[in-house]
């Protein structure tokens, strides 16, 4: 038995009254809740793939498949938006990739949410390593397509060069952004399930407004759009340092850099306090 | 849902969570109110109370998931639930792999489930099988793992609820037997259960609710009575809506009294139980019967009895009153809460008239009986002995 005794008191007080202590209470969680995370995740990921024949193979195909369609409309015509600076196969498999970790980023916090919902509702543990977890496996999945990126790059002759380390940076970024914003609509879409729907449509209209399948515009408002447009930033950054080593989105990368790290602490804040008044209304 | 982004939004401005019962809205009600209670080191208080008396509310309260809207929770020490077994198994993986995970979301580390490993795997008796998926194993099976893993939970507070109906008998034993070890070491527990026969193997105090209130807090016996006596109260709620036709006889009431004729609501096992019933008629009516039906809530009909039986009949003048007494001496039954369902008749089963549900209510306080297969219980104390031959 354990010779410390914490003390712990649970009154109607909010949390957010004491912030010193709530983000003490936040970082004790999440660091004490690393374990658990991590055994989640192993559950997770093997469980995802002791069930299928062709294992890894499906992180693989949706960027594949996705590449594919956009390749082949494009070489029979039914859309031509301008040259891209290198191969267009690699271009819009890199961009398909980075779109699909930021996409599972946005959708991650109510997935896990509902993965876990009797969990939450009847046990005391890390809440937030139930977002360790949604972030590790998007993660393991960009890792695995990452191996598929570099055999691309290979294949159509694209040596990366030490601009990688940046377009890791930016793409750890984007991942952050997507799911911020996606713990920021997590606490009314478990309310409402209007908003998981909404998500799963609005994603791929968002993703058409990203330049993915199309060069990145290089005038007045597509430039604008761009920069307005907060997936748009790192994913155009992060592609053009893999495939070209440089790029002229550092400066609104930067700018929603500075939106993005406060904007997760509020995410991180209301995604605890938000936990207990949802668990009070799951009917499990 | 528009309450919840109400509340939601009143915690993200530091508006807190206290309400008082004008502050309710339409639909709202408090699942818990007025219950003060304080649990020491070593005591395993039982939670008792029917369907929506706030008992699991209580529960959530004290594991931290949901918040008061009054008052304050302390604790003082680790808390350990053991709410649902098997929480976050998944069904492909080995059993071995789950118990990993169990663990984690327990809060036990790898470090310590690597000692504990042997223990829980002889614990669930699985030896045989812990290689292979859990999805492969009965329902009994899961089970039984996931109270091994949550019994090496070595927390100051330990949370159960609802999860002693596992396995077999030998199992459920067994689990009994730890959980005592576990009060004797100082680990205090706070059990939620509607057996109130399993209750009694290991708890030593009761603490009942009724419609959100704290009802009874004190021993268990009585507490167990007390919450019969709750369960029993809803077979006259039930009852009550059912259709009474106007007849010309009526049961008026049915008083338990002690053998002085004094009311009384307690008795021991072995004591003089009186249930005075009082009938009336709009009209006068020869060679009356009762039919009298002893319950228990928990075990339902006892023992049924009637006039009848016994060879008597009576008469009712008209817009009189006639008290007919039914007599229990030396009354065998033990520990538990009770009351009767009374039937009225003519001459003949067909000549129904009334039928009163739930009355003459009465509580066997005492003396205490074991449940641990070294004393005597159940409903009734029969006259027994044992011979031992050589």
């Amino acid at each position: 038995m354990s010779t410390t005794r914490p003390t712990v008191r649970y009154s109607a007080h909010s949390e957010i009254r004491n912030p010193v202590k709530l983000f003490s209470d936040m970082w004790s969680d999440t660091w004490n809740g690393r374990e658990l995370a991590w055994r989640l995740f192993l559950r997770n990921i093997r469980g995802l793939y002791r069930q299928t024949l062709l294992g890894l193979f499906w992180a693989f195909l949706p960027p594949v498949a996705n590449t594919a369609i956009w390749i082949f409309l494009r070489q029979q015509g039914v859309f031509n938006i301008g040259d891209m600076e290198v191969n267009e196969t690699l271009y819009i498999l890199t961009g398909m990739i980075l779109w699909q970790a930021f996409g599972d980023a946005i959708q991650m916090p109510l997935k896990v949410l509902n993965q876990h919902k009797s969990m939450l509702s009847k046990l005391r543990f890390s809440r937030e390593a139930l977002l360790l977890v949604g972030l590790g496996e998007i993660v393991f999945d960009l890792l695995i397509r990452a191996v598929l990126l570099a055999l691309a790059m290979a294949w159509f002759g694209v040596a990366p060069s030490l601009a990688v380390l940046g377009a890791v940076v930016a793409i750890v970024m984007m991942i952050a952004l997507g799911a911020t914003l996606g713990i920021l609509l997590m606490p009314i879409g478990s309310l409402y399930q209007d908003v998981g729907r909404l998500l799963s449509m609005v994603v791929p209209f968002w993703m058409i407004l990203t330049p993915i399948i199309y060069p990145s515009p290089t005038a007045f408002p597509g430039t604008l759009l761009n920069w307005l447009n907060p997936a748009s930033p790192f994913l155009i950054l992060s592609r053009d340092l893999l495939l070209m080593g440089q790029s002229n989105m550092w400066f609104p990368a930067f700018i929603w850099g500075l939106i993005t790290i406060p904007l997760a602490l509020l995410g991180l804040i209301m995604f605890r306090i938000s936990i207990p008044v949802l668990v009070e209304r799951m009917n499990t | 849902m528009r309450y919840g982004l109400t509340d939601l939004g009143r915690e993200l401005i530091g508006a807190g969570r206290d309400r008082t019962s004008e502050d309710l809205r339409p639909g709202e009600f408090f699942a818990v109110k007025d219950a003060n209670f304080q649990v020491r080191a070593g005591e395993c208080v039982g939670l008792l109370g029917p369907n929506g008396a706030g008992k699991s509310t209580m529960l959530k309260m004290i594991n931290g998931l949901i918040l008061p809207n009054a008052g304050c929770i302390t604790i003082h020490g680790n808390v350990g639930a053991m709410i649902e077994l098997g929480t976050g198994f998944n069904p492909v993986l080995s059993g071995r792999e789950n118990i990993y995970i169990n663990a984690a979301v327990l809060g036990l580390g790898k470090r310590e489930v690597d000692r504990c490993m042997e223990s829980i795997v002889e614990f669930a008796e699985l030896a045989h099988v812990i290689d292979e998926p859990v999805k492969t194993y009965s329902s009994g099976m899961k089970m039984r793992l996931g109270f091994s893993i949550g019994a090496n939970l070595r927390p100051q507070l330990l949370l159960i609820d609802e999860v002693l109906a596992v396995g077999d008998v030998a199992f459920r034993m067994k689990c009994f037997a730890h959980l005592r070890e576990l009060v004797k070491s100082g680990i205090s527990i706070i059990l939620v259960t509607h057996a109130v026969s399993m209750l009694n193997r290991v708890a030593n105090r009761a603490i009942v609710f009724g419609d959100g209130n704290i009802i009874h807090d004190g021993d268990l016996e009585t507490g167990c009575t007390v919450y019969e006596e709750t369960m029993g109260a809803s077979d006259r709620v039930k009852h009550a809506a059912d259709p009474q036709p106007e007849t010309a006889a009526r049961i008026l009431k049915a008083e338990v009294v002690d053998a002085n004729g004094q009311p009384c609501k307690e008795f021991e096992t072995g004591s003089t139980v009186r249930v005075n019933v009082t009938v009336t008629a709009t009209e006068s009516l020869d060679r009356m019967n009762l039919f009298a039906a002893l319950c228990s809530p928990v075990h339902g009909r006892v023992a049924a009895v009637s006039t009848a039986s016994q060879g008597i009949d009576f008469s009712i003048q008209k817009e009189k009153k006639v008290c007919v007494t039914l007599v229990f001496e030396k009354i065998p039954l033990l520990l538990g809460a009770f009351h009767f369902n009374i039937s009225l008749y003519g001459p003949t089963s067909l000549d129904f008239y009334h039928r009163a549900s739930g009355i003459g209510n009465f509580r066997i306080t005492g003396p205490p009986i074991r449940s641990d297969g070294r004393g005597i219980e159940g409903i009734t104390k029969l006259p027994y002995r044992f011979e031992i031959e050589d």
